[in-house]
C-alpha cells in the first residue's frame, strides 16, 4: 500500500467525523492493543490497550467501551487514574429469580441487555468516568488517551487455546491460540469498540515464546526479543482504518510459507503440516489475480496471511488482511474432493477481504450490501474457476435453498429498515444488481467505483444503491423494493396449454402468496418457449390479476418434415420428434430461465416434454428441474432419457449425477414392469468395469473428475433400488460388495478415500428393516445374511482406519453412519456406547460430528433421558466451540421431541436446564446462546413449556407489564416498554400468520421522536426493535431500580448480538455456499439446507412486522420525519458537498433514502 | 551240516521277527547275531545234557556268552593297537585268552572233542543299504583335455538347467480375484490380530469376537493422522507421479518451525539449520529476493525500544 493511502484514511476519518453522526460522543483515531503475556499453559493473557480519541461533545464525562471477560485492573486517562464501571447484563440474561420460562420474555430480556452495551448505539460493557482534572481538557475536544490494563484467564469464547495434552515445551506440543467467535467478538479479548463502523488505525504488539509465530492484521513492523531472548515481540501496524470486529489474532509455533508467486502473502500452517500448506495455497494467486482484474482494483492490504488452526471456529473466517482457516482445509495432491471445497474457501475469505473487512459497513443492516457484493465476486471467480454449468448449479442450488428456507420459517429480510429481503437471496438476486453495476460501468465509472471505496470505508444500502445509479445509470429501484424492502419469495405455479387455432400458447401463471414465506411479484418475467423453428424469448409482464398470458407460436406444428431444431445457443441439433404431439410445435417451456427471480416454480407440462428438455435443453439448470420433474413420470422414455444423459460424456457430471438418484427412484416405481438388468448396472460396467469380465471393475484411475464423480454416485444411488418386495436386489448388494473387493487403487495417482467412504455409503443404503418376530432381541444368531455380508465389510473398513487412516477419516465417518442405520432399521441392537466412545475429545472433528449426529438420533428414538444428559453435558463442556455448537445444531434438526409432542424426557428439570444454558451457560459465545434458543423453542415453542407447572397470575403479568411500561416516570423505559406493549400484539399474531404488522404504532413513533436524538440513533433503534419479538417484561422481575442501570438511557441501537439470529442464518447460507456438495453429501449435511430454527422465524417475522411498522409510519409520518432529520443532515448534506459524486453518501444522508430532503 | 536246515529256520524267522520289529537294517544284525548266539547257548546246554532249558536261564546263559566274546574282542583290539596294528592277530587273541585267565591248551583238544554240534554260519543278513543317490540321465564322460582319472562328472541335474514353464496366470480375472482376496485376507488377519491383542468394541452384546471392532482410541493431534497421508499413500504417490516434490524431511521432525529461519545465525537460528539443513537451504536460495517480514532476523532487543517503533 502507497503511504499516501494513509492521507485519505485519515481524511475519511475527518469526514467520518462530520457526516457520520457516531453514536458515540467521541471519534476513536487510533487504538494499540499490546499482549505481553501468554500463558498457554494457564491459558491466560495479559495486556493493555490504549485508546485515542477525540472527543465530539463539550461535556464528555462518561466513555463507554465494550469488554467481555476480561479483567480490568486499572484505567488511566492520559495519565490519570480513571474511576470505572464494567457490567455485562449479557452474563445473565434473566435473572435467577424469575420463574419464566418462555422464549418471549428471554428474547426481550436479552434485547434489552444486549442494546445496553451496543456499541451501535453508545454503550458498553465498560463504562469509564473521566477524571475531573480532564474536564477542561474535554471540552476543548482535545485528545484523550485511555490506557486499559486487562488480563484474561481460561477465556470461554474470542479466543481459542489449542493445547495438546503431550511432552514437550509448548511450541512442541503444537499449542496455539487465535481469536474467533461470531460476528463482533473482539470485546471477548481486548476492550474495544467492538463495531463495524468505528474505524481506527492499529498498532498490535505480541510478546510470545520464542518458539511461536504471532500473526495479526497489518504488517509486521519488526520482531524482537526481549531481554533474557527467550521471548519475542512481534510489531504490527494497521495504518487502513479498521473496526475492531475486524481484529484478529493467532499465535502458535507455526511453520511459515512466503507464497512463491506473491511475497507479500504469508501463509501459516502447524507444524507438520507445511506440504499440505504448499500444495493447499499453491493456487490462491489465481485468486488474487482474477479479484484484482474484475475489480480493477489492488488488493487494498500491503500483505495478506492465511493461517490454518485445529479446532476451528469456522472453516473461514475474514479479518483485516489475514484470514483465520481451519486446519482441516488442508489436503494433498492425492485428495480430489476437498480441493474445490478449499479453493471456495480460499476465495471467498479473499472476496471478505474486499468487502467485509476492507470496506466496512454502516450498521447492521447493511451488512448484505457487503455480504451480497464478495458474495458475489466469489460467484463471479467461480463462473471462472469451474465454469458457467457449475455456476449456474451454485444459483441454482442457493436459490433452492432460500426457497425451502423461506417457504418454511418465512421471509427474511434484507434491509429491515431500508426495506426487507433475503438473507440468501442477495446471492442470486445479487449477482442482477451487480452485475448490472459491473458489465454496464466502464472502466472510468468502475475506477471512481474503486475510489469510493478508498474514500468512504463505510458502506451503506442507500450509499450503495446510490453508487449503483450512478456508475450504471440504471435504477434498480423496483428490484430492491421487491426482494430488499420485501420479504418471501414467489412461487408460481405454471401450465399451459396449446390453442391450434391461434396458434397460440396460452400460458397460465398463478402465484401464491398467502402462505409463510412468500410474497407477491409484479413486474416482467421471462419465459422461454423452445419450439420447433428455435428458442425464443418472451418477457411476461405479471401484474395484479393477469393471470393468462397468450404468447404467439412461430412455427406451425409439422411433424413429417425433417429438419434440424435450431436451440438457444445456436446449436442445431436431430430430434426424434415422435414422442410430440403433433398438433403442436412445442417442444418445452421454461418460465424465468435465467434465476433473476427469487422463486419456486412448480411447471406442468407433458412428460415427453420434460424429456425434450433433460436431453437437448443445454441449460444444467433446465436439465436439473427436467430430471425433478421426472420423477413423477416413471415410464421406459423417462427411463431412456435418463439413461442417455447419463452415459453422455459432455453432460455436466451434477446433472449426471441427479440423474442417478432420479433413474432409482423411477425404477423403483416401475418395479413390477421393470426389464433388464437392475438400473444402472449394466451403465456401469460399461463405463467402469473390465471389457473381458464385466463383474470387476477396473483399476482406479480418476484423472476425469467427471467420470470420477459418477462412478462413486451411481452405486450410491443404485442401493436405492428395491424390489417387489422392497428390499435392496441381491444382485444390487453383490454388485456392490464386488466393487469394494475389487477396489484396487495401486495404480492411482489419487486416494479413494472418498470413493471407498460412499460405498459404504450405498451399503448402508442398501438396508432395510429387519423382519421382526415380536420384538426379539437383536442377536448374532438371527442376523440376516445380507447384512452379515456389510457388517463384515463395515468392520474390516472400520478396523483398517486404525491402521491406515483415511483423509479426514472419510471412511470412520462413513462406518459410523452405516452402523447408526444397521441400528436403526434393527439388524444390530441400538446401543449408543459405540458413538459416544467415537464422540469424545481427541477424535478428529469429522469422526465427533458423524458419532454425535448418531448419539442424537438415539436420543430421539430410544427417547433415552441419559444420552440427552450426556449431549448437554458435552454442550458445556466440551473443549471445541464448534462441536458444542453443531450438538445444538443437531439437537434442533432432529430434536428428541418437539413442542407439540409428548415425551417422558420433557421435563422440569430439562427446562432448567436449558433455562439456564441460554441464560447465563452461554454467554461466552454469540452463536451457542442462539443454538440454545433455537433448541428452546424447537422442544418447548415459544409459551411456557407445558411440562411446567402453570405460574399464578400469568395473565395478570401482561397487563401489569403494560402498566409499568406506560409508566411516564422513568422516560427510557417507557420507550422500550411501549415498543414493546405495541409490538406484542403483533408478534403474538404472527404465530398465526405475521401479516398484522400494523398495530398501533403512531405513539410509539412519537415517543421515538422525541427522544432519540439523531437519525442514526433512530433508525438504529428500529433496529434493534426487530430482534426484540415482544415482550413481557423486564421490569416486573427486574427491581424498576436496578433497571437503568442494565439499560441505560434509550436501548435503541442494534448489536452484534440481537443481529446474531439474522446473521447467523446468513452464516449458514454461506457456508452452504461454500461448498460444493454432490447430492450424497448434501443429503447428509442438511444443515446447509434448512439451517435456521424455527425460532428465528420468530424472530424475522417479528422483525418482518417491525419493519412494516415502519414504513407505515413512514409513510404516514414523512413529514414529522423529514423535519426531524433535517436538522442533522443539513450539516452533513453541506459538509459533504466537496465530495466526488461517485462516493457513498454519507450515512446520514442513506438513512433518509425514502424522504425528498436527500436533494437538500 | 545236518541242523542247517533249523538253524536255517530260527535265522529266518528270526529275520522274519526282526523284520517286522523293526525295518533298521542294524538292529536286523543285531538281532540275528543274539539269536546265533542263542543257538550256540542251546547247544551248548544239549552238548551238557540238558533236556529243556527256562528262557530265562538260556537269556542268561546268551547275555554271559556275549559279554565274554566282547571282551574278547575289545581287549584283542587294545592290544593290537597297543602293538600299532589295525587288525588283530592269533596271538593277540591268544594273549587276551590268557589274560583272562583261559588255559588255551585246552582249546584245541575241546574243538575236536567228538559229541560237538556244528552249527551253521549264520545266514548272511542284507546288510543294510544306503539309497542310490538320485540319478538322472548318463553322466557325462569326460572330454579328452580332462585326464581319464580324473573323478567323474556329477549327474548332470545338478549342473544341467532344465528350464521347467508352468502355464502363466494370464487371466485377468484370476489375477484380480486373488490379489482382492490376497489384500482382503491380509486386512482381515491383520485387523483381528490387533482386535484380539488390543481393547474392542462390540455391536453385540452376546458376542464380541465375530465382528470385532478395534476400540475408538482418542489423539492427542487428532488432525495430524487426518490430513497427513499414510505412508502407504506418499508411496503410491511417489510411485505414481514422480515429480511430486519431497517434503518428508520436515514432516518429520516436529519441533521444527522456521519462523526465525534466516541467515541471521542467532543460536537457535543454527541449530534449526542442521536440523534441516536441505529446506533452509532452499529457504535461504530464495530469501535472496524475498523480502517477507516473517524471513527477516530478529532484532536484538534495544535498551529503548519505543522510540524506535513510533
Amino acid at each position: 500500500m502507497p503511504p499516501t493511502d494513509l492521507e485519505p484514511a485519515r481524511m475519511n476519518r475527518k469526514k467520518g467525523d462530520k457526516g457520520f453522526e457516531s453514536p458515540r460522543p467521541y471519534k476513536l483515531t487510533h487504538q494499540v492493543v499490546c499482549i505481553n503475556n501468554i500463558n498457554f499453559q494457564r491459558k491466560s493473557v495479559v495486556g493493555f490497550v490504549e485508546l485515542t480519541i477525540f472527543p465530539t461533545v463539550a461535556n464528555l464525562n462518561r466513555i463507554k467501551l465494550n469488554s467481555k471477560q476480561c479483567r480490568i485492573y486499572r484505567v488511566r486517562i492520559n495519565d490519570l487514574e480513571a474511576a470505572f464501571i464494567y457490567n455485562d447484563p449479557t452474563l445473565e440474561v434473566c435473572h435467577n429469580e424469575s420463574k419464566q420460562r418462555n422464549l418471549n420474555y428471554f428474547s426481550n430480556a436479552y434485547a434489552a441487555a444486549v442494546s445496553a452495551v451496543d456499541p451501535d448505539a453508545g454503550n458498553g460493557e465498560l463504562c469509564i468516568k473521566v477524571p475531573s482534572e480532564l474536564w477542561k481538557h474535554v471540552d476543548e475536544l482535545k485528545v484523550l488517551k485511555i490506557h486499559i490494563n486487562f488480563s484474561l484467564d481460561q477465556p470461554k469464547g474470542g479466543l481459542h487455546f489449542v493445547v495438546p495434552n503431550v511432552e514437550g515445551s509448548m511450541a512442541e506440543r503444537g499449542a496455539h491460540v487465535f481469536s474467533c467467535g461470531y460476528q463482533n467478538s473482539t470485546r471477548f479479548w481486548f476492550p474495544c469498540v467492538d463495531s463495524y463502523s468505528e474505524l481506527c488505525t492499529w498498532k498490535l504488539e505480541f510478546t510470545v515464546d520464542a518458539a511461536m509465530v504471532a500473526v495479526s492484521n497489518g504488517d509486521l513492523v519488526e520482531t524482537v526479543y526481549t531481554h533474557d531472548m527467550r521471548k519475542k515481540t512481534f510489531h504490527y501496524m494497521l495504518t487502513i482504518p479498521t473496526a475492531a470486529s475486524n481484529i484478529s489474532l493467532a499465535i502458535g509455533p507455526f511453520e511459515i510459507l512466503v507464497d512463491p508467486y506473491m511475497h507479500e502473502v504469508t501463509h501459516f500452517c502447524l507444524p507438520q503440516l507445511l506440504p499440505l500448506l504448499k500444495h493447499t495455497t499453491s493456487y490462491l494467486h489465481e485468486v488474487f489475480e482474477f479479484y484484482e482484474e474484475i475489480l480493477t482494483c489492488r488488493y487494498p492490504y500491503s500483505c495478506f496471511k492465511t493461517v490454518f488452526i485445529d479446532e476451528a471456529y469456522v472453516e473461514v473466517a475474514a479479518y483485516a488482511s489475514m484470514s483465520i482457516f481451519s486446519t482441516n482445509l488442508l489436503h494433498s495432491a492425492m485428495i480430489i474432493d476437498e480441493t474445490p471445497l478449499t479453493r471456495r474457501c480460499l476465495a471467498q475469505s479473499l472476496a471478505q477481504q474486499f468487502f467485509g473487512c476492507f470496506i466496512s459497513r454502516m450498521s447492521w443492516s447493511d451488512e448484505w450490501v457487503l455480504k451480497g457484493i464478495s458474495g458475489y465476486i466469489y460467484g463471479l471467480w467461480m463462473k471462472k474457476t469451474f465454469g458457467v454449468n457449475e455456476y449456474r448449479h451454485w444459483i441454482k442450488e442457493e436459490l433452492d435453498k432460500i426457497v425451502a428456507y423461506e417457504l418454511k420459517t418465512g421471509g427474511v429480510l434484507l434491509h429491515p429498515i431500508f426495506g426487507g429481503g433475503k438473507e440468501k437471496d442477495k446471492y442470486v438476486y445479487y449477482p442482477e444488481v451487480f452485475n448490472k453495476l459491473l458489465s454496464l460501468a466502464s472502466t472510468a465509472s468502475s475506477q471512481k467505483f474503486q475510489s469510493h471505496m478508498w474514500s468512504q470505508m463505510l458502506v451503506s444500502t442507500y450509499g450503495f444503491l446510490k453508487s449503483i445509479s450512478n456508475v450504471s445509470g440504471k435504477d434498480i429501484q423496483p428490484l430492491i423494493k421487491q426482494w430488499v424492502d420485501q420479504s418471501g419469495v414467489v412461487k408460481f405455479y405454471g401450465s399451459f396449454a396449446f390453442n391450434r387455432k391461434r396458434n397460440v400458447l396460452e400460458l397460465e401463471i398463478k402465484q401464491d402468496y398467502t402462505s409463510p414465506g412468500t410474497q407477491k411479484y409484479v413486474g416482467p418475467l421471462k419465459v422461454t418457449v423452445q419450439e420447433l423453428d428455435g428458442s425464443f424469448n418472451h418477457t411476461l409482464q405479471i401484474e395484479e390479476n393477469s393471470l393468462k398470458h397468450d404468447i404467439p407460436c412461430h412455427s406451425k406444428s409439422r411433424r413429417n418434415k425433417k429438419k434440424k431444431i435450431p436451440l438457444m445457443n445456436g446449436e442445431e441439433v436431430d430430434m426424434d420428434l415422435s414422442a410430440m404431439d403433433a398438433d403442436s410445435p412445442l417442444l418445452w417451456i421454461r418460465i424465468d430461465p435465467d434465476m433473476s427471480v427469487l422463486r419456486k416454480v412448480e411447471f406442468e407440462q407433458a412428460d415427453f416434454m420434460w424429456q425434450y428438455q433433460l436431453r437437448y435443453e443445454r441449460d444444467v439448470v433446465a436439465q436439473q428441474e427436467s430430471i425433478l420433474a421426472l420423477e413423477k413420470f416413471p415410464t421406459p422414455a423417462s427411463r431412456l432419457a435418463l439413461t442417455d444423459i447419463l452415459e453422455q460424456e459432455q453432460c455436466f457430471y451434477r446433472v449426471r449425477m441427479s440423474a442417478c438418484f432420479c433413474l432409482a427412484k423411477i425404477a423403483n416405481s416401475m418395479v413390477s414392469t421393470w426389464t433388464g438388468p437392475p438400473a444402472m448396472k449394466s451403465l456401469f460396467t460399461r463405463m467402469f468395469c473390465c471389457k473381458t469380465c464385466p463383474n470387476i471393475v477396473k483399476t482406479n484411475n480418476f484423472m476425469s473428475f467427471q467420470s470420477y464423480f459418477l462412478q462413486k454416485t451411481m452405486p450410491v444411488a443404485m442401493a436405492l433400488l428395491r424390489d417387489v418386495h422392497n428390499l435392496c436386489p441381491k444382485e444390487v448388494l453383490t454388485f456392490i460388495l464386488d466393487l469394494i473387493k475389487y477396489n484396487d487403487n495401486r495404480k492411482n495417482k489419487f486416494s479413494d478415500n472418498y470413493y471407498r467412504a460412499e460405498m459404504i455409503d450405498a451399503l448402508a443404503n442398501s438396508v432395510t428393516p429387519a423382519v421382526s418376530v415380536n420384538n426379539e432381541v437383536r442377536t448374532l444368531d438371527n442376523l440376516n445374511p445380507d447384512v452379515r455380508l456389510i457388517l463384515e465389510e463395515i468392520t474390516r473398513f472400520l478396523n483398517m482406519e486404525k491402521l491406515l487412516p483415511s483423509y479426514r477419516h472419510t471412511i470412520t465417518v462413513s462406518c459410523l453412519r452405516a452402523i447408526r442405520v444397521l441400528q436403526k432399521n434393527g439388524h444390530v441392537p441400538s446401543d449408543p456406547a459405540l458413538f459416544k466412545s467415537y464422540a469424545e475429545y481427541g477424535h478428529f472433528v469429522d469422526i465427533r460430528i458423524a458419532a454425535l449426529e448418531a448419539v442424537v438420533d438415539y436420543t430421539k428414538v430410544d427417547r433415552s433421558y441419559e444420552e440427552l444428559q450426556w449431549l448437554l453435558n458435552m454442550i458445556q463442556n466440551d473443549p471445541v466451540p464448534y462441536v458444542r455448537h453443531k450438538i445444538l445444531n443437531m439437537l434442533t434438526k432432529n430434536p428428541p421431541f418437539t413442542k407439540n409432542m409428548e415425551s417422558p424426557l420433557c421435563n422440569e428439570a430439562l427446562v432448567d436446564q436449558l433455562w439456564k444454558l441460554m441464560n447465563s451457560g452461554t454467554s461466552h459465545d454469540w452463536r451457542l446462546r442462539c443454538g440454545a434458543v433455537d433448541l428452546y423453542f424447537t422442544l418447548f415453542g415459544l409459551s411456557r413449556p407445558s411440562c411446567l407447572p402453570l405460574p399464578e397470575l400469568g395473565l395478570v403479568l401482561n397487563l401489569k407489564e403494560k402498566k409499568a411500561v406506560l409508566n411516564p416516570t422513568i422516560i427510557p423505559e417507557v420507550i422500550a416498554g411501549s415498543q414493546e406493549a405495541t409490538m406484542n400484539p403483533s408478534s403474538h399474531a404472527q404465530l398465526v400468520g405475521f401479516q398484522n404488522p400494523f398495530s398501533s404504532s403512531q405513539d410509539e413513533e412519537e415517543i421515538d421522536m422525541d427522544t432519540v436524538h439523531d437519525s442514526q440513533a433512530f433508525i438504529s433503534h428500529h433496529l434493534n426493535m426487530l430482534e426484540r419479538p415482544s415482550t413481557p417484561g423486564l421490569s416486573k422481575y427486574r427491581p424498576a431500580s436496578s433497571r437503568p442501570t442494565i439499560i441505560p438511557q434509550h436501548p435503541s441501537g442494534c448489536d452484534g448480538t440481537p443481529s446474531t439470529k439474522p446473521q447467523w442464518n446468513m452464516e449458514f447460507s454461506r457456508k452452504g455456499t461454500g461448498r460444493e456438495q454432490s447430492p450424497l453429501e448434501m443429503s447428509m449435511h442438511p444443515a446447509a439446507a434448512t439451517p435456521l430454527s424455527v425460532f428465528t422465524k420468530e424472530s424475522t417475522s417479528s422483525k418482518h412486522s417491525d419493519h412494516h411498522h415502519h414504513h407505515h409510519h413512514e409513510h404516514k409520518k414523512k413529514k414529522k420525519k423529514h423535519k426531524h432529520k433535517h436538522k442533522h443532515k443539513h450539516k452533513h448534506d453541506s459538509k459533504e458537498k466537496d465530495k466526488e459524486p461517485f462516493t457513498f453518501s454519507s450515512p446520514a444522508s442513506g438513512r433518509s433514502i425514502h424522504s425528498p430532503s436527500l436533494s437538500d | 551240516m545236518a541242523d542247517t536246515a533249523a538253524t536255517a529256520g530260527a535265522g529266518s524267522s528270526g529275520t522274519r521277527s526282526g523284520s517286522k520289529q523293526s525295518t533298521n537294517p542294524a538292529d536286523n544284525y543285531h538281532l540275528a547275531r543274539r539269536r546265533t548266539l542263542q543257538v550256540v547257548v542251546s547247544s551248548l546246554l544239549t552238548e551238557a545234557g540238558f533236556e529243556s532249558a527256562e528262557k530265562a536261564s538260556v537269556e542268561t546263559l546268551t547275555e554271559m556268552l556275549q559279554s565274554y566274546i566282547s571282551e574278547i574282542g575289545r581287549s584283542a583290539k587294545s592290544y593290537c593297537e597297543h602293538t600299532a596294528r589295525t587288525q588283530p592277530t592269533l596271538s593277540d587273541i591268544v594273549v587276551t585268552l590268557v589274560e583272562m585267565g583261559f588255559n588255551v591248551d585246552t582249546l584245541p583238544a575241546y574243538a575236536k572233542r567228538s559229541q560237538r554240534m556244528v552249527i551253521t554260519a549264520p545266514p548272511v543278513t542284507n546288510q543294510p543299504v544306503t539309497p542310490k543317490a538320485l540319478t538322472a540321465g548318463q553322466n557325462r564322460p569326460h572330454p579328452p583335455h580332462i585326464p581319464s582319472h580324473f573323478p567323474e562328472f556329477p549327474d548332470p541335474h545338478t549342473y544341467i538347467k532344465t528350464p521347467t514353464y508352468r502355464e502363466p496366470v494370464s487371466d485377468y480375472q484370476v489375477l484380480r480375484e486373488k490379489a482382492a482376496s490376497q489384500r482382503r485376507d491380509v486386512e482381515r488377519a491383520l485387523t483381528r490380530f490387533m482386535a484380539k491383542t488390543g481393547k474392542t468394541q462390540s455391536l453385540f452384546k452376546d458376542d464380541v469376537s465375530t465382528f470385532p471392532l478395534i476400540a475408538a482410541r482418542p489423539f492427542t493431534i487428532p488432525y495430524l493422522t487426518a490430513l497427513l497421508p499414510s505412508e502407504l499413500e506418499m508411496q503410491q504417490m511417489e510411485e505414481t507421479d514422480s515429480s511430486e516434490q519431497d517434503e518428508q524431511t520436515d514432516t518429520e521432525n516436529l519441533s521444527l518451525h522456521i519462523s526465525t529461519d534466516d541467515s541471521g545465525a542467532e543460536k537457535e537460528n543454527a541449530s534449526v539449520l542442521q536440523q534441516n539443513p536441505a529446506l533452509s537451504g532452499s529457504r535461504n536460495g530464495e530469501e535472496n529476493i524475498i523480502d517477507n517480514p516473517y524471513l527477516r532476523p530478529v532484532k536484538k532487543p534495544k535498551i529503548r525500544r519505543k522510540k524506535s517503533l513510533s
